[in-house]
């Protein structure tokens, strides 16, 4: 790695302790119809979404199931600054970045491959829903930090982006919620910890395994973004879609919630 | 994307002759433009094949190199991808504008390609946790002419299918590990690709849904979905792309279509890479010239 | 944004938009800050101790609206070969763009660098955590403790805010046993077993802001920031003077240096109280 002058440096070279550890522990995704939290197939973790918290921000959110937490800033409409990207519709930019400590695995300071990924995917769920035409020749710049990821990152992350974009004020046509799935085997587990998210290297030996990714437009019943990762039979496919597409709706009314309370709290405080 | 062009007139009349199944070069809704495949075309690579999908083409070459494993996976080889947009395909990638279009195109192979069924990466190893073959596939886009990702994911399998590795052996004495290459140059290990996934993208334009669009068509589509699919008719990854969304009713519909599209995709691209193998040597060379 | 009606209630946002020194004067001609504070007070600090349980150490600071989260990551590393037993502590604080429109993504700017070798400078200077501590085997394996500081909410006075929330993590922070195989050279994790890390000494950081060239007020906000002709940050280490740091700016006489030092012993007092009740509160 070159070295940045920029940060304090440590040694060369470090690996994560755990990977050391004497015994690895085994875990059955499901055990007599129940999960390791305790849950249901069906069940989600319970959802803390706030909007309104970076005082700096023009619209802010943050999203807490369980163990994953993500926090959200939109500014803007800012000037555009390279010429090239001028245009009479809205520009639309997310930066998706995982805090170092997020992960059980230290993650790098750069932003690498997979949260490129995640950002453009963020992006395009959340551009269907914002009224582009609305502030031609500006852009909005949306920036997403994983504080702790415990799954189903990239789902919270599409919820709490499009609570910022709403609380930010710009128009939109929609919010956005988001919602994932593992598929193991025949089952269908709703919201995945980050122990029951797929990961290609642990072979199950089962034919499907993977998992899928929906961001939904609740009141419009428009699919913005959907995603989907290992190999995983197509009726399968279907049912997860469609059982994603459920939960969005269902979680509609939580994003509601968040929108209104930030907004009469900001009315208390100026009256 | 690449864009072109268009006036509102001309998409009009684009989209309403895709509502009557009739697309502007005269093809149906889920047809693929001509496609010419040829492998074994750069001879310095352990396997390369060139595609040219109408105006689209696209060459790929596969170095294998020995290296070390991840450390998730220390008993398989690793696939790696990387797209290079030539700025001789469009002035638009000149300097750094082509970076985007190639990362989202590896982003959608590493993620096609990352399950343990799709290529058997554990003949790849040679000692656990310490040597293995890394396979670089390098994709280069040469002319841009609609629908990339199916292309380039047509050319990897191709140039996969072509790879020869060499074998090696490994010898150990007294904790000294030794790895030696056969000198033979015919002794090599191919990889067999049969369930390797082909990428289909369906891009919706109106309100119906067409495959390999071309470059105007491309331009009147706000979304698009794309599927690694296999041949067995599996899913490996799934994307939705483009601006707009989709009605769930519709995504089910264009999966429908993309399995089906994708299974004889990937029949007839083995059927071909197969008489291609046939014929071995002795077949005329086209190369790049045409 | 702002939808009031009351003219008097308008005339103040306009005149606070327009000529906020001037308003600010108006304010503390009368001992006292727009936000109600007086000109030695802090804003309410709000500490969470071990909220993220990914890192080995964490706590989320919120002093006003200015909010700071720090983790730390323990991994293995090799010594350097001149200090055989000592380990690394690697401070980064980032203030990345989600936290204030001032910040543009890509690599630190300067004020982050600047914090960051704030940050280390106290770490080495005060001593807290002792580098031989961190040592496994020696001239083999060591810790390397990487802390991050991640700004998310930049509402000022940043310093005081990183200092406080490394500290906590640090002493929240469990590292997980470790026994050194001699025989294949390599160490064993235990996956349940942890140890607490020992902290010597607690740093506390107090920073000032100077308006006018000769009011001095402590915990300044952002834009009680940009108005001030210069700052002064002072680190005690328990009852010990660890570091002061006047980067240019107006001059301070001796005797509001003595004011300063005084108020920045009893914050110290004030913190250490915090933190000692929130980590009680967790054992319980």
């Amino acid at each position: 790695m070159p070295t940045d002058s920029r940060r304090i440096a440590g040694p060369e070279s470090s690996t994560n302790p755990y990977s050391f550890c004497t015994e690895k522990p085994r875990h059955d995704l499901l055990k007599n119809g129940k999960r390791q939290d305790g849950r249901k197939e069906n069940n989600l973790r319970p959802i803390f979404l706030k909007a309104g918290v970076v005082s700096q921000a023009r619209g802010s959110a943050y999203i807490e199931q369980n163990e994953t937490k993500v926090i959200c800033a939109v500014y803007g409409p800012r000037e555009v600054v390279r010429k090239e990207d001028f245009s009479m519709k809205g520009l639309l930019t997310c930066e998706f970045k995982f805090a170092i400590f997020s992960c059980r695995e230290r993650r790098q300071h750069q932003q690498d491959i997979e949260e490129k990924d995640y950002s453009v995917q963020l992006l395009e769920a959340l551009e269907p829903a914002v009224c582009l035409d609305k502030f031609p020749k500006a852009q909005m710049n949306i920036y997403v930090t994983v504080l702790q990821n415990d799954g189903s990152a990239l789902a919270a992350a599409i919820t709490c982006a499009s609570v910022a974009m709403a609380d930010s004020g710009i128009e939109m046509y929609d919010l956005v919620a988001g919602c994932a799935v593992r598929v193991a085997g025949k089952n269908l587990l709703m919201d995945p910890c980050n122990q029951e998210e797929y990961k290609p290297e642990d072979e199950t030996g089962l034919t499907n395994s993977g998992s899928v990714t929906v961001g939904l437009m609740p009141s419009l019943q428009q699919v913005s973004a959907i995603s989907s990762k290992g190999e995983i039979e197509f009726e399968l496919v279907k049912q997860a879609v469609a059982k994603c597409v459920d939960v969005c709706t269902q979680l509609y009314p939580v994003l509601q919630q968040a929108l209104v309370k930030s907004v009469s709290e900001r009315q208390n405080e100026e009256g | 994307m690449v864009d072109v062009l268009l006036s509102d007139a001309e998409k009009t009349f684009i989209i309403h002759g895709i509502q009557d199944n009739l697309r502007d070069d005269g093809r149906g809704c889920e047809d693929y433009r001509h496609m010419e495949i040829e492998t074994d075309v750069v001879s310095s690579t352990s396997g390369s094949a060139k595609v040219r999908l109408a105006n689209t083409e696209i060459l790929v070459g596969v170095k294998a190199e020995l290296g070390e494993p991840s450390s998730g996976k220390p008993d398989k080889g690793r696939l790696e991808f990387f797209v290079d947009c030539s700025a001789n395909a469009t002035p638009e990638f000149e300097g750094r504008g082509g970076e985007d279009l190639a990362l989202e195109i590896s982003n959608m192979l590493t993620r096609a390609y990352d399950c343990p069924k799709c290529l058997d990466l554990g003949k790849l190893c040679v000692i656990k946790g310490q040597q293995c073959w890394v396979l670089y596939v390098d994709i280069l886009l040469l002319e841009c002419g609609g629908n990339l990702f199916d292309a380039a994911s047509v050319a990897v399998k191709a140039a996969l299918y072509n790879t020869c590795i060499p074998t090696v052996t490994v010898s150990q004495d007294e904790g000294h590990v030794d790895i030696e290459l056969s000198d033979d140059p015919f002794d090599v290990q191919h990889l067999d690709v049969t369930s390797a996934p082909c990428i289909v993208t369906l891009s919706k334009i109106g309100h119906s849904h067409v495959v390999d669009a071309s470059q105007k068509e491309e331009a009147c589509c706000l979304a698009r979905l794309m599927m690694g699919v296999t041949e067995k008719g599996t899913v490996t990854a799934l994307k939705k792309e483009g601006s707009g969304s989709l009605d769930p009713s519709s995504v089910e519909e264009m999966m429908e279509t993309g399995k089906r599209v994708g299974q004889a995709l990937n029949k007839s691209l083995m059927e071909v890479l197969c008489l291609e193998e046939q014929k071995g040597k002795k077949k005329e060379k086209t190369g790049f010239l045409r | 944004m702002y939808s009031s009606s009351k003219p008097a209630e308008t005339a103040k946002i306009s005149v606070r938009a327009a000529r906020p020194l001037e308003y600010y004067r108006k304010f503390l001609e009368k001992d006292v800050r727009p936000d109600g504070r007086e000109l030695g007070e802090f804003r309410p600090t709000i500490l969470n101790i071990g909220c993220i349980s990914t890192a080995e150490g964490s706590a989320l600071v919120k002093l006003g609206n200015t909010t700071v989260m720090c983790g730390i990551k323990a991994e293995f590393a090799t010594p350097k070969t001149e200090e055989p037993s000592n380990g690394y502590l690697v401070p980064n604080v980032e203030l990345s763009p989600l936290c204030s429109p001032m910040f543009r993504p890509g690599p630190p700017g300067e004020q982050a660098q600047v914090l960051s070798h704030f940050v280390n400078e106290v770490l080495n200077q005060s001593c807290c955590v002792r580098k031989e501590d961190l040592c496994i085997k020696t001239g083999k394996l060591v810790w390397v403790l990487y802390c991050d500081i991640l700004c998310l909410d930049y509402d000022g006075n940043a310093p005081d805010a990183c200092i406080l929330s490394l500290l906590a993590a640090l002493k929240s922070t469990m590292l997980p046993a470790v026994k050194y195989n001699e025989e294949t050279e390599k160490p064993e994790t235990d996956s349940v077993k942890t140890e607490p890390l020992h902290i010597l000494s607690n740093p506390v950081s107090s920073t000032f802001a100077i308006f006018d060239d000769h009011l001095l007020f402590v915990d300044p906000t952002v834009q009680e920031e940009s108005l001030a002709t210069g700052t002064v940050t002072i680190v005690t280490n328990d009852n010990d003077l660890c570091l002061v740091q006047k980067p240019g700016g107006s001059p301070v006489t001796a005797d509001q240096m003595n004011t300063c030092f005084e108020r920045a012993f009893s914050r110290s007092k004030e913190v250490l109280r915090l933190i000692d009740e929130i980590l009680h509160s967790i054992e319980r």
